[in-house]
């Protein structure tokens, strides 16, 4: 009916109505294996300039929602639409707007940088004259110059991973979709193709799968949390922060055998007090009331009554917990050992 | 258009960068230029025919041997190289139709089995400038020898996207080839002649005699044609079918 006459109708209706450009949209989208269900009716959407992270799990789902929406697997059920081009009745449009990195980086070894540039230039439908042009952008955007004319396959991980994102950027798409962009590089790397990916998400929309969290913080302004093919979460890193916070914990130890139950149980903001005595030490724990903050108070009163204070922390939950809350399938484990605030740089950051 | 030249370029170029390519090449040379000896030793002697010389080049047992086991090998890598490394993805999610990724391929490997019979226009000039040779049967031989190839390449190319593993795919190409190439073998084996024109019609080896003498029969063309098509198409199924499971 009105959507045979003009099917771009629910693209562009929104667009008036909110003035907000979605560039990728995704409604119910569901995909069933064999072995079944990857994804279980996801709905989100992304706009222009926005960089949004999909964060979960290794089998959460995250790379068969990129491989649906890049065309290379069929939805079982649900749409989704990128740059107003539905995924299944326009899959050429569709696929034509976006620049895809799959999870492999996968990129032709026996070429060399500059050709297979082109090649996937072409490949998209760049045409004939444009193609050097698109090409040394790419390689200047993605700063490849010092290899641009040697074989793939002789490159360092890090020049084959940033070969592979020039690739999917050579064709200039409005839509980027990004399979674990920094997996396998280095420290020095991973900051540089951040940074790449920063500056690219400006003026396109961005979709980023990992599972590494210091890269949700960094680079994206909004993160869905997949489980298990749903989402679970979705907010920016400090509203998902604050929503699933829960209740704020102060812990302090002094030296010494000090009477801590009896000081600190009146402090303002403070709902119980647990402490362990022994010889060497008082450890005390504060469950706090929610947005409260004692620490100050609870330094006061160290001072007042000339106790040595050894440590003062309060735990916030860092977006680590929240995934961890959020991901863990036992219901009776509570959140892993949360970190203090000042542990900023959690193991995973290490490990890529 | 421009995307399928893009395929075709590219697969074209990737068989000059594994050493498989050099290795079929230089059998492929070897064979040839023994024939060619022979060719060349026949006409030494006075008696014999000189028309009967250049057609030896493409009905030789040779000839045969190599088309059966070497196109398997030409397009085994099409596409399951690519399923191995991850790179199908890259294609596939291009703004390219199957039917296009499959064609390019396909024509990449036509391409380089062309590139082969390259060389050995230079035993017909040679040929020809000691003997007169008539230029409209060689002409018509080397369609023979392109259409054989791109059936048969066609089939490798459908055994190609079956599989992860390169030899398996160039065993079962070469299984469905051998079945093709001796169903018209058992032409000579039947007496019954309605039975034989049926078997006649997949006889590659005589329709190569017949593209030797300079005929060329549009049942053999439609015979070649079709049955590329048909491959084909069951490749671009085979490629679609196989992305509901990677």
């Amino acid at each position: 009916m009105i959507r045979d006459v003009f099917p771009g109708i629910w693209f562009i209706l929104p667009r008036f109505l909110f003035a907000v450009s979605y560039m990728i949209e995704v409604e119910n989208l569901s995909k069933r294996y064999p072995a079944g269900l990857a994804v279980d009716s996801v709905t989100f959407s992304v706009k222009e300039g926005e960089i949004v992270g999909f964060l979960g799990p290794n089998g959460a789902g995250k790379t068969t929602t990129m491989r649906v929406l890049t065309g290379f697997l069929p939805p079982t059920s649900g749409t989704a639409r990128v740059a107003g081009h539905d995924i299944v009745t326009h899959s050429n449009a569709a696929r034509a707007a976006i620049g895809y990195l799959p999870e492999s980086a996968a990129v032709y070894p026996e070429m060399r940088v500059r050709e297979y540039l082109a090649f996937r230039a072409r490949l998209e439908g760049v045409s004939g004259g444009a193609v050097r042009d698109r090409v040394a952008q790419a390689v200047d955007l993605c700063l490849l110059e010092e290899v641009a004319s040697r074989k793939i396959e002789n490159l360092s991980k890090g020049f084959r991973q940033r070969t592979a994102l020039a690739a999917a950027l050579v064709h200039q798409p409005p839509v980027l979709i990004l399979d674990e962009p920094t997996i396998g590089l280095d420290p020095v790397q991973i900051i540089k193709i951040r940074e790449m990916i920063r500056q690219l998400g400006r003026n396109r929309a961005v979709l980023l799968s990992t599972h590494i969290l210091p890269e949700v913080e960094a680079v994206c302004d909004r993160v869905l949390i997949i489980d298990r093919g749903r989402i679970v979460a979705e907010g920016t890193p400090s509203e998902l922060r604050l929503k699933l916070a829960g209740t704020p914990i102060v812990r302090a130890s002094f030296r010494g055998e000090v009477a801590a139950t009896e000081a600190l149980s009146g402090l303002r903001g403070v709902a119980s007090v647990d402490v362990v005595t022994g010889p060497e030490e008082t450890r005390v724990r504060l469950t706090c009331l929610q947005g409260s903050d004692p620490r100050e108070e609870v330094f006061r009163v160290a001072v007042e009554r000339g106790w040595v204070l050894r440590e003062l922390l309060k735990e916030g939950m860092t977006l680590e917990d929240v995934f961890v809350r959020l991901t863990q399938h036992e219901p009776s484990a509570p959140a892993a050992e949360p970190g203090g605030e000042a542990a900023s740089a959690p193991p995973q950051g290490a490990q890529a | 258009m421009r995307k399928l030249f893009a395929i075709v370029g590219r697969e074209w170029r990737a068989y000059f960068f594994s050493p498989l390519a050099y290795v079929i090449l230089a059998a492929f040379l070897l064979v040839n230029g023994y024939i060619f000896a022979v060719i060349v030793n026949y006409l030494n002697n006075p008696m014999n025919a000189k028309s009967q010389a250049l057609p030896f080049l493409f009905t030789n047992t040779f000839f045969w041997i190599f088309n059966l086991f070497f196109t398997p090998l030409i397009a085994m890598r099409l596409f399951a190289e690519e399923r191995k490394a991850g790179t199908l993805e890259i294609l596939l999610t291009s703004p390219v139709s199957e039917g296009t990724v499959v064609l390019g391929k396909f024509l990449g490997a036509v391409g380089f089995f062309l590139t082969l019979w390259l060389p050995t226009l230079v035993y017909v000039a040679i040929l020809r400038s000691q003997t007169p040779i008539d230029l409209g049967p060689v002409a018509a031989s080397y369609l023979g020898v392109a259409l054989i190839g791109a059936y048969f390449l066609s089939i490798g190319t459908f055994a190609s996207t079956l599989t992860k593993n390169q030899i398996v795919a160039a065993i079962v190409a070469f299984a469905i080839i051998l079945v093709v190439f001796s169903m018209g073998l058992i032409e000579n084996m039947v007496n019954d002649p309605s039975k034989r024109d049926v078997f006649a019609y997949f006889n590659l080896w005589d329709h190569m005699e017949d593209f030797t003498r300079g005929v060329v029969d549009t049942r053999r063309l439609v015979y070649y044609l079709s049955a590329m098509a048909f491959f084909l198409f069951l490749t671009a199924v085979s490629v679609a079918a196989k992305k509901e499971t990677p």
